[in-house]
């Protein structure tokens, strides 16, 4: 039974940055799990209620709002463990948790 | 980035914070930055908290609250204790939060590619919604640990100053002071951020803390220096500015005398003391300083002359008891306006405070005439000697400028018991160093004489003045001080 994923990646216009951390999400999400999400780019620019609300201070910040916890993830997503980390798809991804262990004990 | 705000003097804008604009000598720089800084409990929360909420309430002038500490819910209840009610002036749109509180959310960091633009657009979009015209951030420490990239929060700090200043808004934002050193430059922006630098801390007293605050810079204004000391209060801060040194010629005139009231000392003194004198009255316990006092207050008010009693021996309560078995009602002459009283707690005894209190009380009903019981009593834990002497040199160039005649009662331990032929052998009027700021002198003292305790009165310095050099016996009486005859051996 896949869990629904529901994601929003905020954005602070149309940058070669944010640009970068969309592209690094969908490659992880394509690679790293193969069930449905949803996905909601916001433009702190356009919508700063929704920052505020939020609590966004940092762009580009991915937040996975389902399944819980809520976890957020700044930065243009290039570092791959720590975005896996915090999608809670490190159990699923074959080889990720002891890539993980390998860079810690490091 | 500066081009807009390069073209005037930088203004000054009142805060409403009682005192602090004075010390300030006018508020803080409009359209700038000031930074607040200090350890933990000096009492920067409350400031920035006072600014807006004065800002808003005295000046119609919105405010918003960015906060890195605490979050939204907390600061508004934490400000109710002052009578502050945030919820209400949020619902008018007088006051916004960016609340940027430290979430307990996970939170990663992929990469160090990443900048603080939603801050800035949260901070826009907070001031377009309530047009704000004072911002606070609290504080930097809080927004410096919260990501790992600290290029990225220091050109978000510029570029949110920067769009600040275009915009005119008035800013006050605090940073914790850790150690000793000064250590303003810990995040490497509050230089280039803050047009101005308050530090406050928070000292031990015998008893209590004392709080105390100077100005480290304020760029392009004046500002009073000095170290000022202010209390937090149910109602908010208040600083008790240094006076300023009025550089007026002293307004003393000898052709104008102060009496007593007292039948025969008087003319002891040619009819009183000369108008703007200082005049110290030193005696053992028990001699009849506060009477004397009294003596002096009430024949001011007789003709026409308010007077402050500043109390540092006695509760007011007994002083207007003691008058009113002399016949004399305090107690509706304060009602009426004309006596003010001051007391201080004499354990932890703040000058600045002492001093904004007299001046407060003589200005409050227009004093010519004070008294101060007794100097001696300021001698505690955090005032010695030297400060003594600095807070009455202060004060008497205050009283001077105004022409206000002012006896301070001084108990001095040893004239007891002189031996005969040696009245004045012991006196230790000097001790406290004060010859130079007293303008006169009067004596009291208790010989023994023919199995009596006899009361003796002698007026030893009258600056500009003729007086008696004879020494005098006196008796406290229903009804005040009967002067008696000239005392012989």
């Amino acid at each position: 039974m896949p869990v629904k994923y529901v994601l929003k990646l905020y954005v602070t216009g149309v940058t070669p940055r944010s640009q970068a951390a969309l592209k690094n999400l969908k490659k992880i999400l394509t690679e790293a799990y193969k069930g449905v999400y949803s996905l909601k780019v916001i433009d702190v620019v356009k919508q700063p209620k929704l920052a505020e609300d939020d609590k966004i201070l940092a762009t580009p910040t991915l937040i996975k709002i389902l399944p819980p916890p809520v976890a957020k993830i700044i930065g243009d997503l290039s570092d791959r463990e720590k975005v896996l980390l915090g999608l809670d798809l490190v159990a699923v991804v074959g080889g990720g948790l002891e890539k993980i262990n390998e860079e810690t004990n490091r | 980035m500066q081009s807009k705000t390069k073209k005037g003097i930088v203004g000054k804008l009142f805060t409403g914070i009682e005192g602090f604009d004075e010390a300030l000598d006018g508020g803080v720089p409009k359209g700038r930055s000031t930074l607040i800084t200090g350890g933990t409990g000096t009492g920067k929360t409350v400031i920035l908290n006072e600014f807006l909420y004065k800002g808003i309430t005295q000046f119609k002038e919105n405010g918003v609250y960015v906060t890195f500490e605490e979050n939204k819910k907390d600061i508004i209840k934490n400000v109710k204790g002052f009578g502050w009610n945030y919820a209400a002036l949020i619902a008018q749109k007088k006051l916004a939060f960016v609340d940027a509180s430290a979430l307990r959310d996970v939170t990663f960091e992929s990469g160090q590619n990443y900048d603080l633009s939603p801050l800035i657009e949260r901070v826009k979009y907070a001031l377009k919604k309530v047009k704000a015209k004072r911002l606070v951030i609290d504080s930097l420490g809080g927004l410096f640990s919260r990501f790992q990239n600290k290029d990225a929060i220091r050109q978000a700090l510029y570029q949110l100053t920067a769009k600040l200043k275009d915009l005119g808004v008035t800013v006050l934002m605090t940073a914790e002071k850790t150690g000793p050193e000064q250590d303003l430059s810990r995040y490497g922006v509050e230089e280039f951020v803050a047009d101005g630098v308050i530090e406050m801390e928070l000292i031990k007293g015998q008893q209590q803390f004392l709080r105390r605050m100077f100005v480290i810079k304020l760029r392009g204004t004046g500002f009073r220096s000095g170290i000022v000391e202010f209390v937090i209060t149910n109602q908010g801060l208040c600083v008790y500015p240094k006076i300023p040194i009025e550089k007026l010629i002293a307004k003393t005139d000898f052709h104008v005398r102060r009496g007593f009231g007292i039948k025969g000392l008087d003319d002891i003194l040619s009819g009183g003391i000369p108008q703007g004198h200082m005049v110290m009255i030193s005696g053992n316990t028990g001699t009849g300083k506060t009477m004397f006092s009294m003596h002096f207050l009430r024949q001011g008010m007789s003709e026409g002359d308010n007077g402050v009693f500043v109390a540092l021996e006695e509760p007011v309560e007994q002083i207007k008891k003691t008058a009113l078995v002399h016949g004399w009602d305090f107690n509706r002459d304060e009602k009426e306006g004309r006596i003010s009283f001051v007391a201080a707690n004499l354990i932890d005894i703040s000058n600045d405070k002492l001093l904004y209190q007299i001046i407060s009380a003589v200005e409050g009903i227009n004093a010519k005439r004070v008294i101060i019981d007794s100097i001696t009593s300021l001698l505690s834990a955090t005032m010695n000697r030297e400060q003594v002497r600095q807070f009455l040199i202060q004060l008497f160039g205050y009283f001077k400028a105004k022409g206000i005649t002012c006896i301070m009662n001084y108990l001095s331990p040893e004239n007891f018991g002189a031996v005969r032929g040696q009245l004045l052998s012991s006196i230790a009027t000097n001790e406290m160093g004060l010859s130079s700021i007293t303008d006169g002198i009067i004596m009291l003292l208790f010989v023994e004489r023919a199995q009596k305790v006899k009361k003796l009165l002698s007026v030893l310095k009258m600056r500009g003045s003729q007086h008696s050099k004879e020494i005098f016996s006196f008796e406290i009486e229903k009804g005040g001080i009967k002067m008696g005859e000239k005392y012989e051996e």
